[in-house]
Formats: C-alpha cells, structure tokens, sequence
C-alpha cells in the first residue's frame, strides 16, 4: 500500500527525464565530437568566428537589463496593488493581461511602435519633441527594444510573485516602523525588501532563465544582428543542418551560463529561506 | 491614496497601450498605419475590410487546426501524467515529495533550443518530425512539472480523514479516484488543463525546431511578418490572441504567486 503514490510519480519522472535529461546529456556529448567521430574542441574553436563572445555579452546584457526593468515595474505594480483603493479590481485585472498576450504577438506589436519609420514610438516623439528615433541604429538601442517588448510582456508574473511576498509581511512591522519615524524609502529598505529576500530569488530565477533563454521576441525584433545566443543557436542550426555540432556548442555555451546563473542567484537569496 | 491612482494610471497605459496599437493596426485603413510615415494614434478610418481580407481562403484554417490539436493534445498527455503524479506527490512523505518536486521544476528550466536539437535529430528518425503528436510530447515538458505541482497542491488539500473513510468502507483506489478524489479536486485539474493549453498555444521554439514548415499559429504568424505579409500577421495575430485573453481572465484566481513562489521556497 505505501508503494502506491511512489509508483504514479514514477510515469511523470520517467518521462521528464527520457525527454529533458537525456536530450540535453546528448546534447553536450555530442557538441563534443568532431567531424570524424573523436572527441575534440573542434565545435568550440569553429565558434569563435561566429562572434561568439559578442553573443554571450549580448545574452547576458538582455538578461541583466531586462530583469532589473522587470523586477522595478513589477515592484510599483505589487507596491499598487497592496493597497486597497477604489477600482483596483480593474487595475489587477490589467496587469494581467500581458501574461494572454503570446509571445509571438508581444514581439510583432513592439516591432510596429518601434519601427523607424512608421513607428508609434515615433509618432509620440515626433508630435512631443518633433524628435525622430532610429531605434535599430545601435546594438545597444536594438537591444533596448527587445528588453521592452520582454518586459512588457513578463511583468505581470514578476509582479504576482511580488504581490504574494508583500500580503505575506505583517502589516504591523510597518505600523511601529512609522511611528518610531521611518519615511517610505527606509519602509521600503529595512523592511519589505528583507522579507522578500526568497521571493525576489524565486522570481529572478523563473524569470532570469527565461530571459537567457529568450528566443521569439529577438528573432522578430531584431533576427540575428546583433546576435544573442538563441538566435545564434537557430542560425548555426538551420544553415549547417543536418550537421548539428556547432549548432550544439554554441547551445552547451547557453546551458553553462544558465546553470551558473542558477547557481549564483540560489546562493544570493538563500535557497534554504524558511 | 493619491499615489496609488497616479501608479495605477501609468500602470494602465503602459500595459494596454500595445493591445492599443494592434487594435489600431487592424481596425484601421493601411494608409494611416502601415504606410503612413506618423501612423495615427487614434482610429480615424474603421473598416474591418483588412482582417475580411487576411481571413478569407485556407492559409489561416490549418495552422489554427494544428495549434488547437497541439494544445488539447498537450493538455491531455499532461493531465494523464500529472494527475497520477499530483496524486502520488500528495501522499507521499514530504521529505520524499519535495526533491522529487524540485527535481521536475528544475528540469523544466533546461532550455528548450538545447533540448529541441537532438530531439528533432531523433524525431525524424522515428518519423515524428513535422507531427502534431511529436510536438506535443515535447512541448508536455514545460507543462508538466508546473501542472504536477498545481495538482499536488489540490490533492493535498483534500483531508486525508475522506479517503480513510472510503477505503475502511472497502473502496479501491480507481473507486475512491472517481468518487471522491477527481471530483473534488475538479477545479485544479481544470486549472492545470487551462494553463497547459496556454503554454502549449503560445509555444515557440519547439513548434519551429520540430515543425518548421506547415506549422503551428505562432510560427505561421513569424513567416508571414518575415515575408512582408504584415497585415496578415496582424490579423491572425488578434484571432490568436482574444481567446487567451478571455481565458487568462477566467482563470484569474488561479494566477496566483503563491503557486509559484511555493514550488521553491517549500
């Protein structure tokens, strides 16, 4: 009898392992193999002429940016809606939205307000400054594009988590912190920030590999100038196929950053929080 | 108080000013949008002649076919997995459920480009390239660890007292799944249902990887804006998306940051 709940786990074990454990084990070993069948660092070294480094700079830039607007806006919107005020029924059903809109469609709406010309971005500044943006003129503006898109997107998750650590805080801390003097920003710093120590940790890990991991948006945005990793990934992929080893390389790269930036996020927030 | 409205008023523009422009975009005459030098920000010629257009003939019928199969198909395999899962989950010991739990939610983390590769090098061996059911099957892993974990959550709530009950009056367990069990957690398992279709419906890079050539919506909706086919790219754009917003809507109450803070904090 006690055998029982063991035995319905192990269907759904076994598979996520067959097809996410193995997959990935292949994928490693086999970005490993040279042409000729021995082991080598052939794929790694052929890496370097696809710009390799630039990607990972990309990658990590797209992550760092991306989190840091994602966790600002979802902490006004949780910070919004942990009061009670009259419509906010209306406000929380808004910041959710986002999370119907697919991703496919967040990137082709983005790609229309921020076009260069014919843009709705542009149309605002225009009739505002009379100013005229090439959103696409640097990488670092292109980029800039894709963190919006992302974050216009994925806030509305970055701000539920947000919302459930902050309705978990007792509101007396903030009571006797006011009456002992303490304006907003020290409420903010001494008491909401350390108590959601473990649910900024939760949402930049749900987020944080998501946003390495980040695919659509800048092969609508941008395609592959400048190049993330994702995208790089898909390149080597569909114009190598069906020689998938540098393809795999450049994939083995992305899977080390993503386990190392679990690994430092876990560390920092403290993985074993009550 | 007053703060609270300035934030929600810019929190307001911000999130819906995007749906704004699609729906300028496709309600709009093309002159004052796609070929305008300052498309307007407010709607000055409604016609709906743009979506009629992009919508007539078959181009859109079979990929909303394939993303409607591939969805309900994910949904399913994932509530034939996860229901015995969430189940077992429940009932096992806690210092057994809960690395077992970390252990799905942190395989689900692997990304889907590295694990897409070999998996279509695979699938073509076993002629599951270019298939719904291949798709699904990949897709049933992002869906899944968060589906368990959902159930686990529901099942666990069910007082362990009723199901006691049952077996003393001699119910097996297929009798006391369907009696008690399923009913009872009926809205959990239609809340993992309903999310694993969204994931599935907004899916990605597996649906390129696996089926890149007669595909599912969002990828049919990326060839066609590559290919300058801007307006029909907007059109199926919207059909896609009102559902999911209806249905993101509906499932409001189950969007709930506990669910998910839970899975790692323990």
């Amino acid at each position: 009898m006690k055998w029982t709940p063991f035995l319905l786990v192990i269907p759904a074990v076994g598979y996520i392992i067959g097809f996410s454990f193995f997959p990935t084990i292949d994928a490693v070993y086999l970005s490993f193999q040279d042409p000729h069948g021995g082991l080598s660092l052939h794929n790694y070294q052929e890496l370097a002429y696809f710009n390799i480094g630039g990607s990972v700079l990309d990658t990590v830039l797209v992550t760092v940016g991306a989190l840091a607007i994602q966790l600002g806006l979802g902490f006004v919107v949780a910070s919004v809606l942990s009061r009670e005020f009259f419509g906010k029924k209306a406000v929380s059903t808004i910041t959710i939205i986002p999370m119907g809109v697919a991703t496919v469609v967040a990137a082709i709406t983005f790609s229309f307000i921020f076009e260069t010309s014919g843009g709705y971005a542009n149309t605002i500044l225009h009739s505002l400054f009379g100013a005229n943006v090439d959103w696409y003129s640097t990488s670092l503006s292109s980029l800039l594009v894709v963190m919006l898109a992302d974050s216009w997107k994925n806030t509305p998750i970055v701000s539920l988590i947000l919302l459930a650590g902050m309705s978990s805080i007792p509101k007396e801390l903030y009571y006797s912190a006011s009456i002992d003097g303490a304006g907003p920003l020290r409420r903010f710093l001494y008491i909401t920030l350390p108590n959601l120590r473990s649910f900024i940790g939760v949402a930049l890990i749900l987020r944080g590999v998501q946003e390495f991991n980040i695919f659509a948006l800048p092969l609508i945005l941008i395609g592959d100038h400048p190049p993330l990793l994702t995208t790089l990934v898909y390149n080597l992929y569909t114009t190598t196929f069906p020689e998938v080893g540098l393809a795999l390389a450049a994939a083995t790269v992305l899977l080390g950053f993503i386990l190392v930036f679990m690994g430092v996020v876990i560390k920092l927030t403290g993985g074993r929080s009550s | 108080m007053k703060w609270s409205y300035i934030g929600a008023i810019i929190i307001g523009i911000y999130f819906l000013f995007p749906l704004y422009v699609l729906f300028l975009l496709a309600f709009n005459q093309p002159d004052y949008t796609l070929l305008a030098r300052y498309p307007t920000l407010i709607p000055v010629s409604i016609t709906i002649n743009n979506l009629a257009v992009s919508l007539q003939g078959t181009a859109f019928i079979d990929p909303l076919i394939k993303s409607l199969e591939t969805a309900t198909l994910v949904g399913i395999i994932t509530l034939i997995l996860g229901i015995p899962a969430g189940y077992g989950l429940s009932r096992l010991p806690r210092g057994l459920a809960y690395p077992i739990l970390v252990l799905l939610l942190v395989t689900n983390m692997m990304p889907a480009i590295v694990i897409g590769i070999p998996i279509a090098v695979e699938f073509i061996k076993l002629h599951l390239f270019e298939t719904v059911e291949g798709l699904a099957l990949a897709q049933t892993l992002i869906t899944l660890p968060l589906a368990t974990f959902i159930l686990q959550g529901t099942f666990s709530s069910i007082p362990g007292d009723l199901e006691n009950q049952a077996r003393i009056d001699g119910a097996g367990l297929i009798r006391r799944l369907f009696s008690i069990l399923l009913p009872i957690a009926a809205p959990g398992i239609a809340a993992a249902f309903l999310i694993s279709w969204m994931f599935s419906w907004d899916e990605f890079t597996y649906a390129i990887l696996l089926i890149p050539f007669h595909s599912t919506l969002p990828v049919t909706i990326y060839s066609d804006v590559t290919r300058g086919n801007l307006l029909a790219g907007v059109a199926f754009s919207l059909v896609f998306t009102l559902p999911v917003i209806v249905l993101t809507l509906a499932l409001q109450k189950y969007l709930r940051g506990e669910y998910l803070a839970g899975g790692i904090k323990g």
